[in-house]
């Protein structure tokens, strides 16, 4: 591969990535004296809130385990965007929301919402595409996305579909009921797979 | 200050340490187990080993933001964050809030600081390397600053002494780049990690090893003794260890220290001035304030240990001005503050690996793999000084690799539940020159909340730097490509600064020469013999290797010089 377009890749499917959502205090010493406000409002309204909860659902759906839904998982992302988001992904995540509501997504059939989010998916592959974004190791096990310029915020899909599985995958009962939760492993060994191994979480 | 006699006593010490990080803690158990009476001082709140690990044994789920850094911690500790991660719940309450502590950016720097109880050996990655013979040597044969006055011999048994205490895991090499040390048992690589050793030997002779970690693999009498135990493999350390499973100065060297019964702590309570004595030339003790109450109070002591790391314990040196020395202690050669070196990193390369479907590992190691430096070495030449070396290694992807993929739904979510193929990647860590204009001074006008003048930096990557950085990118590269893995990335963040590394070092260099050096061989400030510096300060040049190791050795060494100077009644 040539080396220019490694660095410039979008990096697919590497390890994992959490994105780093914005340049956050990566500038501060620009800004030294300047305090910068946070805490920006941010509100759905209670349609909107019902279509991230819909949406977290189709990502994570109630099977023999519990969806996303059932361990909050809604209430969740709304809190992480107020939280750890500013207003670029405020923004692109609205937008998201909006063109759901005109496509009146609540109203539609299962069928029919899943076509429209994988329609959502492809788009946001290619708005990705346009972030120069750049997958770093981070620690030993941790690799973050950092971009090289932002424009605007990440992509609606991006973002609650990190949410989503963040949320369902580090609640309680997310862990316990889709992995092999082991909090105290006690010895490192390296072993071959069952069949069916679920994946160990710790 | 008019101090009443009976006070003056209760103030008096055989020796002072300043700061209960990794090198105070190394210095107050070295200067107890000898003898001394020793008073450390640490200006951050106290942290009980195990009791007061508050976020150690907490499920995912009981982290509000599960392991994101929100925005407002991201503004407090607006240069913890920098790193990445370190502002997140886990840890961040245990760094430094930066709004509180402040300092100035001429050029940017990324100052990570953890002012409690152990400073910094909390939440260190562990990873121990002995510099090699070169290491000592470069400066000199390259005409680059100053020359070490010392050389590997010198530090060779004091290496091995702190080795032994510690505990690291680790499997000896035979290699000279990465000189041998006193292992515990190391830990296993997985399988594909283990191809990658074998094919880089074989394809491009470079070796690979596992990561020398100060985690406990078997726990010797002398570790248990302290009550440390077998790490669990949890990799939960930043986080502070239950079971004193891996090495920090709370878990290691203030227990021993504590048990001579020659150990005073004070907490809360910052070093603000050295007091120099003009009639006997020698520092007499220590004014500090409490960072409560705001109090000043002296102490006194016959030696004195600055360890409160690299960049504050210079802060401290220019700010103990007096008559003899106007600008700062020790100061003559007007070196304090300059040659700021770390260790540059955020470059590497990551792949996917194909193949070894059904290989697995059980347990979390807290642990990687190491690629020793090969650029400039043996018959190796490039267009810049020194080199680098590599940590990283493969993982099996968890759930995450979900996030930047395709897919929703029943079956999406089950295949989540499963383990991925692997992954294999690397950041390097690379030397950084010494140059006197990348320095840091005090602040003529600004001061912080206790009336210290703030710390200014101005340091910056130079152009040996910049194009190591290339070339750490290329061959992490074609390391990975070589491997014969797929979707090979290089990465080379751009927003990383001096400082990013936490390995700051260098502001008060040994030296042969007062004229261009503050410390002696021993670690000694030239023209203040009781005064001892052994933190990263001394450093004289930064090699590519993580340094506690070497800051531990260097204080262990000083430490036993100092007594014996004692008692030969030279101090
Ligand atoms: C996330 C992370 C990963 C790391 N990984 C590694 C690694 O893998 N290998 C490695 O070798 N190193 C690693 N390091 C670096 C390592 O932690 C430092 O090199 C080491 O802790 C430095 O020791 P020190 O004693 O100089 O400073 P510290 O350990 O930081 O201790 C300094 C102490 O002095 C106190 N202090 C400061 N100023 C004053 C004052 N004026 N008065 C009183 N007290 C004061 C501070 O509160 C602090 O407790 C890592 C660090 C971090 C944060
Ligand atoms: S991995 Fe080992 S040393 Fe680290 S926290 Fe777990 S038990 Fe302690």
């Amino acid at each position: 591969m040539n080396r220019r377009t490694a660095i410039t890749q979008v990096a697919a499917m590497l390890g994992g990535a959490f994105s780093a959502p914005t340049l956050l205090a990566m500038k501060r010493w620009e800004d030294y004296e300047q305090s910068p406000s946070f805490g920006t409002d941010f509100t759905l309204t209670e349609n909107q809130k019902l279509i991230v909860a819909e949406v977290a659902e189709m990502i994570i759906p109630k099977t023999a385990t519990p969806g996303a839904k059932d361990v909050g998982v809604p209430a969740f992302i709304v809190m992480m965007l107020q939280d750890c988001y500013k207003t670029p992904e405020h923004k692109s995540f609205l937008e998201g929301l909006g063109n759901l509501e005109k496509k009146q997504f609540l109203n539609l059939n299962t069928e029919q919402k899943t076509t429209v989010l994988k329609q959502v998916e492809n788009d946001s592959v290619e708005e990705m595409k346009a972030y120069q974004v750049q997958q770093t190791k981070m620690g030993d096990n941790e690799d973050r996305e950092q971009m090289a310029a932002q424009a605007k915020g990440l992509p609606f899909w991006r973002l609650i579909k990190e949410l989503t599985m963040l949320g369902y995958f580090t609640s309680e009962q997310g862990i316990k009921s889709s992995f092999e939760y082991v909090p105290i492993p006690g010895k490192l060994e390296m072993i071959q797979m069952k069949p069916n191994q679920k994946s160990f979480a710790y | 200050m008019n101090l009443n006699l009976k006070s003056d006593k209760a103030h008096t010490f055989d020796a002072i340490v300043v700061g209960s990080g990794m090198t105070g803690g190394m210095a107050a158990k070295e200067l107890t187990e000898k003898g001394l009476q020793v008073l450390m001082i640490e200006r951050g709140r106290e942290v009980k080993h195990i009791e007061d690990y508050d976020t150690a044994t907490k499920g995912p789920w009981e982290f509000e933001h599960r392991g994101r850094v929100s925005i407002h911690s991201a503004e407090e500790y607006w240069a913890n964050n920098r790193f990445g991660t370190l502002a997140n719940e886990e840890t961040g309450p245990f760094f430094t809030d930066d709004k509180q502590n402040p300092y100035i950016e001429k050029r940017p720097f990324d100052w990570i600081r953890a002012y409690h109880t152990g400073g910094k050996s909390m939440h260190w990655g562990r990873q121990s390397y002995r510099m090699n013979r070169q290491d000592f040597e470069a400066n000199a044969k390259e005409g680059i600053a100053i020359d070490w006055p010392i050389r590997y011999e010198d530090l060779e048994p004091w290496y091995t002494h702190v080795e032994k205490f510690v505990g690291i895991s680790g499997q000896a090499e035979g290699w000279e780049v990465l000189p041998d040390g006193h292992y515990l048992p190391a830990m296993p690589m997985s399988a594909p990690e283990r191809y990658f050793r074998e094919t880089m030997m074989k394809k491009l002779k470079r070796p690979v090893t596992i990561g020398r970690v100060a985690n406990l693999t078997r726990p010797q009498p002398w570790h248990t003794d302290l009550g440390r135990a077998s790490c669990q493999y949890r990799s939960k350390c930043a986080r502070g260890c239950p079971y004193g499973g891996y090495y920090s100065s709370l878990s290691g060297s203030i227990p021993a220290a504590r048990k001579t019964n020659r150990l005073t702590v004070l907490h809360d309570t910052i070093a603000s001035e050295v007091i120099y004595d003009e009639k006997t030339h020698r520092a007499k003790g220590v004014r500090v304030i409490n960072q409560h109450t705001m109090a000043v109070e002296e102490f006194f002591a016959k030696i004195i240990f600055l360890n409160a790391g690299s960049m504050n314990t210079a802060a401290l040196l220019l700010n103990s001005k007096s008559n003899r020395f106007p600008t700062g202690l020790g100061n003559d050669s007007d070196q304090v503050g300059r040659n700021i070196m770390d260790h540059h990193l955020g470059v590497g390369a990551n792949a996917t690996v194909e193949g070894f479907e059904n290989d697995y590992i059980f347990g979390q190691r807290p642990n990687a793999l190491y690629i020793p430096r090969f650029r400039n070495w043996g018959t190796d030449k490039k267009d810049f000084l020194r080199g680098y070396g590599y940590q990283g290694g493969a993982s099996k992807s968890d759930w995450k690799r979900g996030i930047t993929m395709n897919g929703f739904g029943a079956s999406f979510k089950e295949d989540m539940s499963r383990p991925g193929t692997w992954t294999m990647g690397f950041g390097g860590f690379g030397e950084i020159l010494p140059d006197p204009s990348n320095r840091m001074f005090l602040d003529k006008d600004k001061k912080d909340k206790w009336g210290i003048p703030l710390i200014v930096f101005d340091a910056a990557f130079g152009e040996n730097e910049l194009a190591m950085r290339k070339d750490m990118m290329a061959s992490a590269v074609e390391m990975l490509e070589v491997a014969g893995f797929k979707n090979v990335t290089g990465f080379n963040r751009s927003d990383t600064h001096p400082g990013l590394g936490i390995h700051d070092m260098g502001t008060a260099r040994m030296g042969k020469d007062p004229k261009n050096s503050v410390l002696n061989k021993f670690n000694q400030v030239h023209a203040c013999k009781n005064v001892f510096v052994t933190d990263g300060a001394a450093m004289v040049s930064s090699a590519c290797v993580n340094p506690s190791i070497t800051y531990m050795a260097m204080t262990a060494r000083a430490a036993d010089y100092a007594v014996a100077e004692l008692k030969r009644q030279n101090l």
